[in-house]
């Protein structure tokens, strides 16, 4: 399946998903124009890779974003419920959620992301 | 001259305003502006999580602003509306505020101050509650967008959540939020 990568702006993060390492990667901030139209693309690579990868793949999502605004949160709700329908179908999703120490906000952020869904989720920080 | 720009200067100042927008809202002045919010706020050393907080607030509140003309798009009213909006920030001993306002049409004014007049009644806890409801639901295609982030606002807000509605005729009055982080 076809690499998906989308390049970062000052309102959208890179979106780098690779299929065959079975990792995908958002980083940045996300406050664009139109959330729901930035993500359409993103949730439905994520439709179709659910469907044509091996069943107990393991599948690493790593997210590194400093800022969020409301109407992409919902989207990242979304995609958040996506991999948890894919683990409980039997891949084996892992997702590690990187926030810089400094910031209390981007941690109760990252909190409030993993009370909502289940599954292995990973909050980790880094030093800026 | 007759006119003097130092008093327009000047009344910034009065009102503590460290930076001011007037004009049509687009969403490339809305990243240069919320870009140079941060960049000055790490001048002046603030910590993280106020400019995280500033930083949000200001895009909830100039994203609703630039969601509500867009709705009103083929109204006959979008020209007035689309033309009216306002953003400051600026910095008090209380701390940092964003102050915005925008013309709304008559007919919106009581739906927008039923949900401000709720988040501004509820404690964290509640309005965190709340929160967790509505990112949930579903998404109305139709939806402003408005009713999410005014729960956000009012989350990282550390004062009560001020806000008014002036009448300006009959077809539209002057909306108006300061929120102080």
């Amino acid at each position: 399946m076809e690499r998906l990568v989308i390049e970062q702006t000052k309102a959208t993060p890179q979106i780098d998903f690779d299929a065959d390492l079975g990792l995908l990667s958002i980083k940045g901030q996300s406050y664009p124009e139109n959330a729901f139209k930035f993500y359409e693309p993103v949730l439905k690579w994520l439709d179709q890779f659910f469907q044509v990868t091996e069943v107990e793949k393991l599948i690493t999502v790593e997210f590194g974003m400093p800022y969020i605004n409301t109407s992409s949160s919902k989207c990242i709700m979304m995609l958040l419920e996506k991999l948890e329908e894919a683990d409980k179908a039997g891949k084996k999703v892992v997702v590690n959620w990187y926030y810089d120490e400094e910031n209390d906000c981007e941690l109760e952020c990252a909190e409030e992301f993993k009370e909502f869904v289940d599954l292995t989720f990973n909050i980790i920080s880094f030093k800026s | 001259m007759d006119k003097k720009i130092i008093n327009v200067q000047n009344m910034l100042v009065d009102n503590q305003v460290l930076i001011c927008f007037s004009g049509r809202f687009s969403q490339g002045i809305i990243e240069e502006l919320g870009e140079a919010i941060k960049k000055h706020m790490e001048n002046e050393d603030t910590p993280k999580n106020d400019i995280f907080n500033v930083f949000s607030i200001f895009i909830e509140q100039t994203q609703n602003i630039k969601n509500y003309s867009a709705a009103k798009t083929n109204s006959s009213i979008y020209e007035v509306v689309n033309n009216s909006s306002i953003v400051c920030i600026g910095k008090t001993d209380g701390g940092y505020f964003i102050w915005s306002g925008n013309k709304i049409g008559n007919s919106d004014i009581e739906p927008l101050r039923a949900k401000l007049d709720l988040v501004s009644g509820l404690t964290k806890d509640e309005l965190k509650k709340l929160y967790r409801e509505q990112i949930k639901k579903n998404i109305e295609p139709d939806s402003l967008g408005a009713g999410i982030g005014l729960i956000d606002i009012a989350r990282k807000a550390t004062l009560p959540v001020e806000y008014s509605f002036d009448t300006i005729d009959d077809c539209v009055s002057f909306y108006q939020i300061k929120v102080t982080v």
